[in-house]
């Protein structure tokens, strides 16, 4: 059991970190070139995702494989309500997340009648069938040519001014996040994850609890497409294929997804290899492939849970002493 | 629609639907036994595919070298296979189900751009050996003599496996172990053994669906892609572990896609998910499968 000085010294530093990281990332415009801040701008939009994901994945443990679908949904709503309708951008901004949740309670309440394997297929045909619907209506969705040159407000149309934007989105997104697997209901959603039957038993109405974790999980991964679609200026049928729910599983793995910072350490690593390998080689996926891997097998728990178990080891020796193993 | 154009749109289908057999009952057996879903099993059929172009190619002045690179390639995966269980799978069989995805999405992307090395990211074509080149010919319908033969192929191999299931040793203790694991590894058998015997079947089953599509489309990277989803529907519908299952799942398959084709080029695809989707709601455990 930690003492609550230790706790309370504990929160003061970590609260005191996410103030220096925040800052960090309100500086980076004034030295990283243009290049390097739309990278940055791709890490937080993906970090949302991730996160996002990882509400259902890490939390409720109900393995998706179909996040990019509800991504896309959330792209796509934003993107078609500014192609074809004259309305202002922040709500078509928002429209998106909003028709991804709609659009997760319908899928998610097929889905959440399944689990494990069965729950992973299913979430796989449903965003298959998004993606074929979004690749063969040619007529409303422009299929392979995507829609691109969607319209933003002009004082988003710079580089800078979009990064601030996300960045402002994506912190109130991780707070309200922060905020839901902290309250009761988060908790309820762990204690699921952990044993479903004990959870049914003490009369908790464990279909309810996964589709809401489904609901919520997919209004903020619609939340991220939107956002990228702004900044991409584009949408096309690939924000649903499945390389890109991989995309958002690895990153999760990447990070740990026990950890609520897990996926955004996660998505900077991930953008930050992808940058950096695919300058060397075109071989790309067989390093990410080599890298999960050796993750898998040698780094359980990902980077976020890696630190975390080092730190928290270092304290309680510090503390205490040397602890019994 | 005219008489022979249903019987040969109902040939085309079943022939779709019995290489796609081959994939799928791999998959199922693997799964049945092992409890691991091997998303990674479309691309050891690739693997296999390419193998039968390599071997064929090389030996292009043999006779029948088709024939050599039917036998070969599946055997070249299975040996592939057998060292992927051995070194990697072999690890994460007590892990949580992500770490198994994510250890086969893996050996997708590892496979996948291995491939790519090795044989270019062009079109590859196999010719139709002979003698099964050219079209049977009965009164108006005219079919190809080589997709008669995958008709051919795909009892062969339900009944080959059947029997091995149900008359071998090592059927008794797979059906043992999908039956019950924890009570067959109390009585003595050798588990590690057995998972590896039956994770080279699946892969050796792989690798001759590959090989068998070969000479029917040409093999290209990306091709594992869309067998892999194919197989899931499959599986899905017939029941995850189940021999009939599969067979009869590979069947409906084939013929919702092939008269699907008619009605909707484009969406064929989206039948099967339909079909596939309406099974998970009202018997998610398959129509051949046992209820967990």
């Amino acid at each position: 059991m930690m003492e609550p000085e230790l706790n309370r010294s504990h929160t003061i530093k970590t609260i005191g970190g996410l103030v220096a990281v925040l800052v960090g990332f309100l500086i980076l415009p004034l030295f990283l070139p243009l290049g390097w801040l739309s990278l940055v701008n791709e890490m937080i939009i993906l970090a949302l995702a991730a996160c996002g994901l990882n509400l259902m994945l890490g939390y409720a443990g109900m393995v998706s494989f179909g996040p990019a679908g509800l991504y896309a949904v959330g792209a796509y709503t934003t993107a078609l309500f500014l192609y074809y309708t004259e309305i202002p951008f922040g709500l078509a901004l928002i429209a998106g997340p909003v028709s991804a949740a709609i659009a997760s309670v319908i899928i998610g309440w097929f889905c959440v009648r399944l689990t494990h394997v069965y729950f992973a297929l299913l979430t796989l045909a449903f965003a298959q069938i998004i993606h074929t619907i979004v690749f063969e209506w040619y007529g409303f969705t422009k299929g392979d040519d995507g829609i691109v040159d969607i319209r933003v407000p002009a004082f988003l149309e710079s580089i800078t001014n979009y990064y601030y934007f996300s960045l402002i989105i994506v912190c109130i997104c991780l707070a309200l996040m922060w905020r839901i697997v902290n309250s009761p209901f988060g908790k309820t959603l762990q204690a699921l994850r952990e044993n479903p039957e004990r959870t049914e038993f003490i009369g908790i109405n464990v279909r309810l609890y996964q589709l809401s974790a489904f609901v919520l999980s997919g209004f903020f991964l619609g939340a991220a497409g939107s956002l990228f679609c702004g900044f991409n200026k584009n949408v096309f049928p690939n924000y649903a294929h499945w390389m890109k729910s991989t995309e958002m599983l690895v990153v999760c793995l990447l990070g740990g997804v026990y950890n609520f910072l897990g996926p955004v350490v996660g998505s900077i690593v991930y953008i930050l290899l992808d940058k950096v390998i695919t300058s060397f080689t075109q071989y790309w996926p067989l390093v990410l492939g080599l890298v999960v891997l050796a993750l898998l097998l040698f780094l359980k728990g990902g980077i976020a849970g890696f630190i975390s178990e080092k730190v928290s080891a270092g304290r309680a020796s510090w503390g205490k002493g040397e602890r019994n193993v | 629609m005219t008489f022979q154009g249903l019987i040969i749109q109902l040939l085309s289908g079943i022939s779709t639907g019995m290489v796609i057999f081959l994939i799928a009952v791999g998959l199922s057996l693997v799964f049945g036994t092992l409890q691991v879903l091997n998303l990674a099993h479309a691309s050891l059929y690739m693997l296999g595919a390419y193998l039968c172009f390599w071997i064929s190619a090389t030996l292009s002045e043999v006779t029948g070298a088709f024939w050599w690179a039917l036998l070969l390639a599946p055997l070249g995966v299975a040996i592939f296979g057998g060292l992927v269980e051995v070194l990697l799978l072999r690890r994460i069989y007590d892990r949580e189900h992500l770490d198994q995805y994510l250890l086969t999405f893996a050996l997708i992307l590892i496979i996948g751009d291995l491939c790519k090395l090795a044989w270019g990211v062009d079109f590859n074509m196999v010719p139709t050996p002979w003698p099964l080149n050219g079209p049977v010919i009965w009164g108006d319908i005219i079919f190809p003599r080589y997709n008669l033969f995958l008709i051919l192929c795909g009892p062969v191999v339900f009944v080959g496996l059947w029997a091995l299931i149900q008359y071998t040793r090592l059927g008794k203790i797979i059906r043992a172990m999908t039956y019950n694991r924890e009570m067959a590894n109390a009585l003595g058998t050798n588990v590690p053994l057995v998972y590896t015997v039956v994770f080279m079947l699946g892969c050796w089953l792989a690798g001759l669906g590959g090989a068998l599509v070969s000479p029917m489309s040409s093999v290209m990277p990306g091709m594992d892609m869309v067998v892999l989803i194919e197989c899931f529907i499959i599986v899905v519908i017939g029941g995850l572990g189940s021999l009939p299952g599969a067979f009869l799942g590979s069947l409906i398959f084939g013929l919702v896609n092939a008269f699907g084709i008619l009605v909707a080029p484009r969406l064929a695809i989206a039948f099967a998910f339909i079909l596939m989707i309406i099974v998970l709601i009202v018997r998610p455990w398959g129509l051949m499968g046992k209820p967990e």
